[in-house]
């Protein structure tokens, strides 16, 4: 019944080779998974307008402070919760978000809004909060470079934890996008973080309400027929054209 | 201390004795990995999935792009170790209760702490999730990787008391007659 210590040893050696092989490998993948180029990221001024409202939608939604992207009168609403740290939400802007700006959103019949789901950590607070800034700025005279600031910082999205969201690296990264100043930017942050902080904190416990437990999340809202889906997470394209498609046709 | 070390090198040897033992840890490697990582998001798993179970091969890879990410190489190291360990344990388990299957609750004593050392996995991924603290792994220290360490080693603590389960093992006596 005892096998020989050689062979056993050797089994074992075999064994451990082909695990970290195998480990090795997986690990390997994850990395240039995770390091994907984003070099299909909606980062262009061109396309559909960006714009505010004030209104709390039939949903339920108040889009004070929420920049939206397509028509003001576009039948479905999608509600996109985010956080600026989520590799699964810069997935989402570099692979699907594009083709859902194409032929949906650009052509006038879905409008997006942008709802911030800081839950990954400080940095993630700390970029949604800028967020606000951001869009307070630019509102007026420029709400595209919104989308431009929102696209360049899922560009240069680091690994959590990195430092690459600290307010200084974030104020760097402003201070590279064309029509935002990261002047104006901090000092909005050191003057109005407590109030923006509690502002996105009602909204992330609306989001909660809602079962939104993660990122990238979406509510579709058709206001027309007060019907609603919803998707979570990176999903192919697909599954969002058939969702719009449900709640279009509900 | 050499002893433990001697039965864990032979339970890792055990799975390669026979190329059908190979094959069954492999497969069980694969669907501990697919599981862990599925449920590193469960909600997003269960709508893809649900949609269409073709999406599986995309929904792991995806998942593992984005485990990377969060958890570092570190995070994703323990979850292939997790996975690979289990296939081992699970293997030598059901090994072990063939041999002292015949004995009833001995065969079952052997086997169920290996399931339950295997369970513990998903305490360490996705349970969290399942019961709705997503996000919680994040908030966790080192992004749960202490937690997903703590049940490695719970797997090999298992195994380096089983070692080959083709084996009885003798324990040395201690102490006076």
């Amino acid at each position: 019944m005892n096998q020989p210590d050689s062979v056993s040893t050797r089994r074992a050696v075999l064994a451990s080779v082909g695990t970290f092989a195998a480990g090795g490998g997986v690990v390997y993948a994850g990395s240039q998974l995770g390091s994907e180029s984003p070099s299909q990221s909606s980062s262009s001024s061109d396309g559909p307008s960006v714009h505010r409202s004030s209104e709390t939608t039939g949903f339920g939604i108040d889009l004070t402070g929420h920049p939206i992207l397509g028509s003001a009168d576009a039948t479905l609403d999608m509600y996109y919760w985010s956080d600026y740290q989520c590799p699964f939400c810069r997935r989402f802007e570099a692979e699907t978000l594009p083709k859902l700006i194409e032929n949906h959103i650009g052509t006038g019949t879905v409008r997006l809004v942008y709802i911030q789901y800081p839950y990954l950590g400080q940095g993630s607070l700390t970029a949604a909060v800028m967020d606000r800034c951001v869009w307070r700025q630019v509102r007026d005279d420029a709400p595209e470079r919104y989308r431009d600031w929102h696209s360049t910082l899922f560009d240069e999205q680091g690994e959590k934890g990195s430092g690459w969201a600290s307010r200084d690296s974030l104020l760097a990264i402003t201070g590279g996008v064309d029509g935002v100043n990261a002047d104006a930017v901090d000092s909005c942050m050191q003057n109005n973080r407590g109030e923006i902080e509690s502002s996105i904190a009602t909204d992330v416990d609306r989001a909660r309400e809602l079962g939104i437990q993660g990122s990238p999340a979406f509510i579709f809202y058709n206001r027309d027929t007060d019907s609603d889906g919803r998707l979570i997470g990176a999903q192919p394209y697909e599954q969002f054209d058939a969702k719009i498609a449900d709640v279009r046709n509900a | 201390m050499n002893d433990h070390v001697s039965r864990l090198l032979a339970a890792f040897a055990y799975p390669l004795s026979t190329g059908r033992r190979t094959f069954a840890a492999g497969l069980v490697a694969v669907g501990t990995y697919c599981l862990l990582t599925l449920s590193t998001f469960p909600t997003y798993s269960m709508q893809l999935l649900g949609a269409d179970i073709g999406y599986l091969d995309e929904a792991v890879v995806a998942l593992t792009g984005n485990m990377y990410r969060t958890t570092g190489a570190l995070g994703l190291s323990l979850v292939v170790a997790y996975a690979v360990t289990t296939g081992v344990a699970l293997t030598a388990a059901f090994g072990r209760a063939r041999v002292a299957g015949r004995t009833g609750a001995r065969g079952l004593s052997s086997v169920v702490p290996g399931l339950l050392a295997s369970g513990c996995a998903s305490c360490g991924a996705g349970v969290l999730g399942l019961l709705g603290f997503a996000g919680a792994l994040a908030t966790l220290p080192f992004q749960g990787n202490l937690l997903r360490l703590a049940g490695l080693c719970l797997l090999l603590v298992y195994l380096s008391r089983l070692g080959d389960p083709r084996q009885c093992a003798v324990t040395p006596r201690t102490g006076t007659e």
